[in-house]
């Protein structure tokens, strides 16, 4: 596969789409999986049937990579990954619980890419000093925010953390990078989605009083919870990015990775509407 | 010791270069496509905090220009150009995206009664859309200007 640049795809990477059953000629491999659940590992036609089934399935290992791809990492390293995923998936498959392969190892290979942003994504890349330096940002953000009533600037991080300006610009910088909204995104998706169900009622009422209430509705209705919550929040509800983050239970700069990414789909589903 | 302290004030020394810049400028042209969007972003992103606005007025800074730029590059053709202009005072960020649309012939126009325009008034201060996108001639020129002023945390 050639090398990858920054690509932009204008894609929802939150989205897993399901491939499409009987499309896509797989079903004739169903007899070589119940052959192959029939061979030794050690026999020949175990490995030759095993490489068989893997080298067909390649496109769907690299489909599900290239979903990834926006993340940052390069194509190579995904596809690499979405591979040993599909590894995995032949090995662990049992045709005879009456699973077609394709339901079990879709969600195989996305988890095993999943894991490997979990594992290697933000920590393989970023030094040691910036992962630091990310942790102290973020609980001096939360601090001081307590205390100000208000988002802090650079400057008063610095003096708070007693650290030199341009170490407080970098460690932003890093911290508002892709790699670490991908974390943040696979590490806690789920919380405050509870709050988030509490604040949405509240505000259906706001809502309908908008004259984007007709094409909008229906867009924010496909959202996932916390990222309407948070939408509503800053756009109907007229709250700061500090307000919301305190509400839902996330960190600001979390809030503005979802609202960041949250528009993007948005204005997307908007433009092609 | 009054008087050594006086000198050596920082406060002092930035006050005499403020009045000889008050206003720092920057530039970007780059091609209308979806391409450059990050890099803009991460621009405007810098640009803030090096200013020193409060994190919640950098990220609404930064996603303001997004959707303006954003605007821009829907109703952009192939090899039209984006301009992106910063200008930083003490008080405020100053951010004017220009589609230069001379060149065309069927020349695009932008809405304001969108939701994305909603998204941008409500996370900048003010929000003008300056449309001469009809004269005559090459000037002719989409752009929407966003001001986002300094909140409380002062200069």
């Amino acid at each position: 596969m050639a090398a990858t640049g920054p690509i932009v795809v204008p894609e929802d990477d939150a989205a897993c789409e399901e491939l499409p059953q009987g499309q896509h000629g797989y079903e004739r491999f169903a007899p070589l999986f119940i052959e192959l659940a029939g061979c030794d590992a050690d026999e020949p036609r175990w490995q030759h049937l095993r490489n068989l089934i893997v080298e067909a399935h390649l496109p769907i290992a690299h489909h599900i990579a290239r979903r990834f791809v926006r993340r940052g990492e390069p194509l190579a390293d995904l596809e690499q990954v979405a591979t040993v995923g599909l590894i995995n998936a032949v090995d662990r498959y049992e045709p005879d619980r009456g699973v077609d392969f394709l339901s079990f190892a879709v969600p195989t290979i996305t988890g095993e890419v999943r894991r490997y942003f979990r594992d290697h994504g933000w920590a393989m890349r970023v030094p040691r000093r910036l992962k630091e330096l990310h942790v102290a940002l973020g609980g001096a953000v939360s601090e001081l925010s307590q205390r100000l009533g208000r988002a802090p600037t650079a400057r008063e991080l610095a003096a708070h953390l007693d650290i030199p300006f341009e170490d407080v610009v970098e460690g932003l910088a890093a911290s508002n990078a892709y790699r670490s909204r991908s974390l943040d995104s696979m590490m806690d998706d789920g919380t405050g989605s509870q709050q988030a169900a509490g604040v949405l009622g509240q505000l259906d009422a706001e809502l309908e009083q908008t004259e984007h209430r007709e094409a909008l509705a229906p867009l924010l209705a496909e959202l996932r919870e916390r990222e309407r919550a948070i939408i509503i929040l800053r756009f109907f509800g007229n709250l700061t990015q500090t307000q919301i983050a305190e509400r839902i239970g996330i960190s600001q700069m979390h809030v503005s990775r979802l609202l960041s990414h949250t528009l993007g789909v948005l204005r997307a589903k908007l433009s092609a509407g | 010791m009054d008087h050594t302290r006086r000198h050596a004030n920082p406060e002092g020394v930035q006050t005499v270069h403020r009045r000889q810049q008050p206003r720092h400028q920057l530039e970007l042209r780059v091609d209308a496509e979806p391409f450059w969007m990050s890099g803009i972003r991460a621009l405007t992103t810098d640009l803030a905090i090096r200013a020193d606005f409060d994190l919640d007025s950098v990220a609404d800074l930064t996603l303001a220009v997004d959707e303006a730029c954003a605007m821009l590059i829907d109703v952009a053709e192939a090899g039209d150009t984006l301009a992106c202009r910063f200008s930083v005072t003490v008080d405020e960020i100053m951010v004017t995206a220009t589609l230069p649309v001379g060149r065309r012939v069927d020349r695009p126009s932008l809405a304001t009664n969108t939701f994305g325009w909603r998204v941008m008034v409500t996370l900048a201060d003010d929000v003008d859309l300056i449309d001469s996108s009809e004269d005559v001639g090459r000037d002719a020129a989409l752009a929407i200007r966003l001001t986002k002023r300094r909140g409380p945390a002062g200069g």
